[in-house]
C-alpha cells in the first residue's frame, strides 16, 4: 500500500517530538521517586495551591472574557472593544517573564505597599493574578467565538421586545452560550496549571506557600531530585489528560444536545 | 399609523434605500421585492435594529428615528424564527410582557388563535417550523405592539403549510388592528396575505394595485425574478 507524503512525515514527525518526550518522562518513573513525592507535603501544597489558584483564575478569565463578549456583540465601534481586542492578544505574544515583571511593578510594594511589605507579590493572589493575565486571552476568544457563532436575529427580536442591549446579553445571549462559556473556562484553566514564568516572577516560588507544581518540578530538578520531579511531571500530564478528556465529553454532550 | 419619510442607507459605495417614503394605516401591506432590493434593511431601520444614513420614521404621530428598538414598540419577526431555545413556548411568547405592554387577555387570545395551546410546555426545539413560526409571531404580538414588520416569515415553510399558516397569520394579524409591513418575494403569498403592495427596486419603493403588478413592474425594470 502506498503511503503518500504527509503519512510519512507526519506520523514519524509526531511520534518522535510529542510522543517520544511524553513517554521518555513516563519510562524514568520508580517506584522510590513517587514514593518520595507522595510523602512530600509540600508536593501536596503545591498540588493545591495549582489547583486552587488556577481555579479562582479561569473563574475570574470567564467573567471578563464574558464582559467582552458584550462588547464584541453590542460595541465594536467603541474605543475600549478596540483597546481590549488588541490587548487581548498582547499576552500571547509577550515572554511570560516580561508579563510576570509587568504584574510585579503595577501591584507590587510601590503601588501596592499598604497591604503589606511586598504588596500583592509573592502572595497566593499574585499566582492567580499571574495566572489570569496569561490566560485570558483563550477564555475571551472562545467567548467571541460563541458569540460569532450566535443567530443575531435572536439579539434583534429580544431588543424589540423591550430588552436593552445589557438585558438582551444576560437574557438570550448568555443563557445559550454554555459550551463557549466552558471552553473559556477549560482553556484558562488548562493554561493557568501550566503557567511557569509569569507565577515565579510575581508570585514567587516559595514551597507550601506561592509554589505550583509548575515551580515544584524546576524547584526538584534544580536540586538534583530528578525521580521526584518526574514523579510531579507524571502527575501534571495525569491532571491535563484529564481536563482534556472532560472538555472532550462536554463538547460531545453539546453536540448531541 | 406609520410614516417613513425620506429613508437613506448606505452600507460603503452601496446605495441600498433611496429616498423611502411610505404611509400605512391599520392594513397589511406587503413589499414585493427580490433578494438583495432593501426590503430587510427598511424593516430594520423602522425597527431600530439598524440607523437610517437620513429620513424619519414618524409612529402615531411619535417621531421614533432616534429611539432604540426597546423603546419603539415595533413587534419584529425575522426570517428564521429566532426563538430563544433556553425558554419553553411560553416563556418566548410572554419575553416581551413588561411595563404596561400587552396583557395575559391577549397573550391567551393570540395563542388560541394560533393553535398554540398544546404546545405551550415545549422547547423550540421540540417544534415543528410551522409551530416555530407561529411561536415567533405570538411572540411579537403579545406585547401589544404599535406596528408589526414580518420579514418573509414563511421562507422556511413547505407550501403545504404556508397554505394553512397565511389565513391564521392574516386573522391574527388583523386582529391587532396596527400597520403591518409585511416583506416576500413570493407572489401568492403576496396575494394571500396582503391588503396592499409595493414594489421594491434597488432600494427605491413605489406603491402597486396587485402583488401581480408588482412582478410585472420587477420585469419590467429588466430584473429577473428569482
Amino acid at each position: 500500500m502506498r503511503k503518500n507524503l504527509i503519512d510519512v512525515v507526519f506520523v514519524p514527525l509526531f511520534l518522535l517530538l510529542v510522543v517520544f518526550p511524553v513517554a521518555a518522562l513516563l519510562l524514568n518513573l520508580d517506584g522510590k521517586g513517587i514514593e518520595r513525592t507522595l510523602a512530600d507535603e509540600m508536593f501536596w501544597r503545591s498540588v493545591v495551591n495549582t489547583i486552587f489558584a488556577a481555579l479562582a483564575a479561569a473563574l475570574l478569565c470567564t467573567v471578563l472574557a464574558a464582559g467582552f463578549g458584550y462588547y464584541h456583540l453590542f460595541k465594536q465601534h467603541s474605543i475600549v472593544y478596540k483597546v481590549a481586542n488588541l490587548l487581548n492578544d498582547l499576552p500571547i505574544a509577550l515572554p511570560h517573564t516580561v508579563a510576570g515583571l509587568a504584574l510585579l511593578l503595577a501591584f507590587g510594594r510601590k503601588n501596592f505597599g499598604f497591604i503589606g511589605e511586598t504588596g500583592l507579590a509573592f502572595t497566593l493572589t499574585a499566582v492567580v493574578l499571574a495566572m489570569f493575565f496569561v490566560s485570558y486571552p483563550l477564555a475571551a476568544r472562545a467567548i467571541a467565538s460563541g458569540v460569532d457563532r450566535m443567530e443575531r436575529e435572536v439579539v434583534d427580536v429580544a431588543r424589540t421586545l423591550g430588552d436593552t442591549p445589557a438585558q438582551a446579553y444576560f437574557k438570550v445571549v448568555l443563557p445559550v452560550m454554555g459550551e463557549a462559556l466552558f471552553s473559556g473556562f477549560v482553556l484558562a484553566f488548562s493554561r493557568s496549571l501550566s503557567e511557569f514564568a509569569a507565577v515565579v516572577m510575581f508570585g514567587g516560588n516559595l514551597p507550601g506557600s506561592t509554589q505550583v507544581l509548575a515551580s515544584y518540578v524546576f524547584t526538584k530538578v534544580e536540586e538534583g531530585e530528578l525521580e521526584m520531579a518526574v514523579t510531579a511531571s507524571a502527575f501534571c500530564i495525569m491532571l491535563s489528560l484529564l481536563i482534556v478528556a472532560l472538555l472532550g465529553l462536554r463538547r460531545l454532550k453539546w453536540r448531541h444536545a | 399609523m406609520l410614516e417613513i419619510s425620506g429613508v437613506c442607507k448606505c452600507y460603503g459605495q452601496h446605495e441600498v434605500l433611496r429616498d423611502v417614503s411610505l404611509t400605512i394605516g391599520q392594513e397589511i401591506r406587503v413589499i414585493i421585492g427580490l433578494n438583495g432590493s432593501g426590503k430587510s434593511t427598511l424593516l430594520k431601520i423602522i425597527a431600530g435594529i439598524l440607523a437610517a444614513d437620513a429620513g424619519q420614521v414618524v409612529l402615531n404621530g411619535r417621531d421614533v428615528s432616534a429611539l432604540p428598538p426597546e423603546e419603539r414598540r415595533v413587534g419584529y419577526v425575522p426570517q428564521h424564527p429566532a426563538l430563544f431555545s433556553h425558554l419553553i413556548v411560553r416563556e418566548n411568547v410572554r419575553y416581551g410582557l413588561r411595563g404596561g405592554r400587552g396583557s395575559d387577555e391577549l397573550v391567551q387570545k393570540v395563542v388560541k388563535m394560533l393553535d398554540l395551546e398544546d404546545v405551550l410546555e415545549r422547547k423550540p426545539e421540540e417544534l415543528s417550523g410551522g409551530y416555530k413560526s407561529r411561536t415567533s409571531l405570538a411572540r411579537a404580538l403579545a406585547p401589544q405592539p404599535q406596528v408589526m414588520l414580518l420579514d418573509e416569515p414563511l421562507s422556511d415553510i413547505d407550501v403545504a403549510i404556508k397554505e394553512k399558516l397565511l389565513p391564521e397569520f392574516r386573522e391574527v394579524l388583523k386582529f391587532l388592528k396596527v400597520p403591518v409591513l409585511y416583506v416576500t418575494h413570493d407572489p401568492w403569498e403576496a396575494e394571500q396575505i396582503g391588503d396592499s403592495f409595493s414594489v421594491m427596486v434597488d432600494g427605491c419603493i413605489r406603491d402597486i394595485a396587485s402583488a401581480e403588478e408588482a412582478f410585472a413592474f420587477i420585469r419590467k425594470n429588466r430584473i429577473e425574478v428569482a
